[in-house]
């Protein structure tokens, strides 16, 4: 935030601090005030796009809850934290500002169990209506309270066999059941028009486990609302209680589809904390995997939305290159889907042999593959009906609804952050960002599609330097405290195995700070705002989602229209349940 | 075997079970990350049709349910009851850690292992497991099919019309 922005808020509101950490840019406001300052922010100042919003549990200290509010500033690329403290444990809701904060709000009482004034619904997110706690309190235990008997059934029906065929614990935290589940739908949706329809949650069409209620009257839809949680696994409750080190397999099963990308979005925020610098040759390795796992990505988004649309040829071409990838990654990282590929200050493994001559071989194919989805969809008539002029976001929805990645960019917003904050090797490519005009699924579609050739563009350059590179080159930086040497080293190499040792048993000390980076995925910004207070666990690890904060101009987008149209809108935002779920 | 006539000779019991262990057609679910794992088995690579394996979207014309992915204490009851509604006689594989056992999140809101609510035939480990583990899996199911027939609801539907008489609700005369 420069100067002359930092004077006039000082000049409008007295009691605003401004405090800059070492990644950040903090402003501290009075509960009262909030809500006038993020106007004045967003107004005034160009905050206008929203990034996210959450809190944090001190328990010790009088108010008990800290919200903060990430905001962007498209004009001149500035993120800043606005940080205010809950009074009595409540909190104004703004989502006449940013309509998408209601969910993150919904979020925040389901967790800390913070209540919005003003907020329109304010139900449970992830949970189910009735569940009695509040999960990310820090006085709630990670495994939850063992309070139901739930005995395995195959030992049941077969007896109990010595040895026993596996071991469990017989008590268990609470499980729904089918009531409290009527409940958490009839909280959401007061019905309006002629009949409520539920779509999902075990439904082939909603990618994963979302569950959406529509008001039909007739065939259009009145209303809608989304229920999610049917995937929350508590990732962040989980984070706060492992070493850093030990939440990357994690990040993986997250946006289970672009595994790389979220650990590189992760490695990359907690690079920033430790102050790690990575070597050259990680970098570019790095890159190039994560540009196959969006290409990767993105076909399985153009498979199976071609799939739910009714064109099956689409999907098996789709899962034909698909396959292609992933035994690169493979090849490479030993694992198909979730990696684990990355480490922090490098990566796992250094370049297995012939893997460059595999995917050189793969940039010579895939162009013309390309082509061949092209030549199946592109003109199609019946895809043409189906996306054109469907599901419109304006420019002002992108940033009121915190939109971001290609749904961002297919409504001409130029938002990606491999070019605004660059990170791994991407300040050192040469690669476009394609934006779309009418912001239509159709658009997004074709964004998608030329965003794989700019991946291959990427891919490509990553291949031609690291073929000058020689075989030598480190890549991970070992010399780093808080970094773990490879295993070839720690075999060998006395130094290196204490070191690791020590890191694997006592975690890597952090400074005290906080950090918030993103990461481009193929579903939008993937961001980690970690807040430390020194040691080797993050006092609160946030990670915000694109692909949540996509869904949530999902209700707007259907209102007035059909469900089969439901269908297509919902392929082209492509949520992932693991995701938006955490 | 064939005997000279050209006729070809069995039991009902083994003509049911090879009809059943050569068409088993799991439900359409996928939960989380092994769903994508699943998905790549049925199409172009790996290609479950040729194991008889065809995906069905109704429960109602399913005979096998692929638990694929992390089951979430709220989605347990749902599972429990597309479960309910398959016709017997029916198989329940478990893909995967977090299926299985919980797998990597020992959390408030995971749901420890598929079997705390419906029975477990096949476990397959992985996280999540190769297509190739789950063709696997499938090809183990049909092996217990093969050997155990159906058998196990055998003693399932005897508890289950004991448990009945015993409440009552079903005089002891009309038992047939």
């Amino acid at each position: 935030m420069n100067k002359a922005t930092a004077d006039r808020v000082k000049f409008e509101f007295k009691d605003v601090d401004v405090e800059r950490t070492e990644h950040t840019v903090n402003l501290h406001v009075r509960h009262e005030k909030l809500a006038e300052l993020l106007k004045h922010l967003k107004e005034r100042e160009g905050f206008r796009h929203f990034i996210d919003h959450t809190c944090i549990d001190f328990p010790d200290k009088r108010e008990r809850f800290q919200g903060i509010y990430i905001l962007y500033n498209p004009d001149v690329n500035e993120r800043v934290l606005v940080k205010t403290w809950a009074k009595d444990g409540k909190l104004p809701s703004i989502e006449k500002l940013w309509p998408c904060a209601r969910w993150a709000e919904r979020e925040a009482y389901d967790m800390f169990g913070v209540i919005y004034d003003g907020h329109e619904n304010l139900r449970r997110m992830f949970m189910w209506e009735g569940y009695p706690y509040y999960p990310l309190r820090k006085d709630f235990p990670m495994e939850g309270p063992q309070e139901v008997e739930l005995p395995s059934l195959t030992e049941l029906y077969a007896g109990r066999t010595e040895p026993p065929s596996h071991d469990f614990e017989l008590m268990h935290t609470r499980v729904a059941t089918l009531e409290d589940l009527e409940r958490t739908e009839r909280s959401r949706l007061k019905k309006k028009a002629q009949l409520v329809l539920n779509w999902g949650p075990l439904h082939p069409g909603t990618h994963g486990t979302i569950w959406f209620l529509f008001d039909l009257d007739g065939e259009s839809v009145v209303q809608s609302d989304v229920i999610l949680g049917q995937l929350h696994r508590g990732m962040e409750k989980i984070a706060e209680n492992i070493y850093y080190f030990q939440f990357l397999p994690y990040t993986d099963r997250m946006d289970y589809i672009s595994a790389i990308c979220n650990e590189l979005a992760y490695v990359n925020t907690v690079e920033k904390l430790l102050g790690v610098e990575v070597p050259q040759k990680a970098r570019y390795i790095r890159t190039m995997f994560a540009e196959l796992q969006r290409i990767n990505s993105h076909l399985l988004w153009l498979g199976t939305g071609a799939l739910d649309l009714g064109a099956l040829t689409v999907f098996l071409y789709a899962f034909r290159e698909r396959e292609k990838i992933m035994d690169i990654i493979e090849g490479n990282a030993g694992f198909r889907l979730t990696s684990a590929f990355l480490r922090i200050g490098g990566v796992h493994y250094d370049l297995a042999e012939g893997t460059l001559d595999v995917v050189k071989a793969f940039i010579k194919d895939f162009p013309q593959r390309l082509r061949e989805y092209h030549n199946l969809l592109t003109r199609n008539r019946i895809w043409l009906r189906r996306t054109k002029d469907i599901g419109i976001i304006s420019r002002e929805d992108v940033f009121n609804y915190g939109l971001s990645g290609p749904v961002a960019r297919a409504s001409g917003v130029p938002y990606d952050l491999r070019k605004l904050e660059p990170y791994a090797a991407y300040d050192e490519l040469d690669f476009d960002i394609p934006v779309g005009e009418v912001g239509d699924v159709y658009d997004r579609y074709l964004v998608r599609m030329e965003e794989m050739v700019q991946s291959l563009r990427i891919v490509e350059q990553c291949v031609a330097k690291l073929e000058k590179l020689p075989k030598s080159a480190p890549y991970v930086n070992k010399e780093h405290p808080a970094v773990m040497a490879p295993k070839e080293d720690v075999f060998m190499d006395l130094e290196d195995m204490v070191k690791n040792f020590r890191i694997v048993v006592h975690g890597e000390d952090a400074p005290p700070g906080e950090v918030y980076a993103g990461g481009e995925n193929p579903r939008g910004e993937l961001g980690f705002y970690i807040y430390s207070v020194s040691g080797s666990k993050p006092y609160r690890l946030r990670i915000r989602s694109g692909a949540l904060y996509n869904l949530s101009i999902f209700p707007k987008l259907i209102e007035g229209r059909t469900i089969a149209d439901a269908i297509a809108l919902l392929g082209s935002l492509d949520p992932v349940v693991g995701e938006t779920d955490r | 075997m064939v005997n000279s006539n050209g006729f070809v000779l069995t039991t009902v019991d083994e003509l049911l079970s090879w009809g059943r262990r050569n068409a088993l057609w799991p439900l359409t679910i996928g939960l989380a990350c092994c769903a994508i794992e699943m998905m790549h088995a049925a199409a172009s690579r790996f290609d479950l049709d040729r194991l008889g394996v065809i995906f069905r979207a109704s429960p109602r014309q399913a005979d096998l349910l692929i638990v694929a992915g992390t089951v979430v204490n709220k989605v347990a009851p749902m599972l429990k009851l597309l479960w309910e509604q398959m016709p017997d006689p029916k198989w329940c594989i478990t893909m995967g850690g977090c299926a299985s056992a919980g797998g990597p999140f020992p959390t408030y809101s995971t749901l420890q292992g598929m079997d705390r609510i419906i029975p477990v035939d096949v476990y397959i480990p992985g996280c999540p497991p190769h297509p190739q583990g789950l063709i696997y899996g499938i090809l183990q199911l049909q092996k217990k099919i093969k050997e155990k027939g159906v058998k196990k609801y055998d003693k399932a539907f005897n508890d289950f019309r004991k448990d009945i008489q015993r409440q009552g609700l079903i005089p002891r005369e009309i038992e047939v």
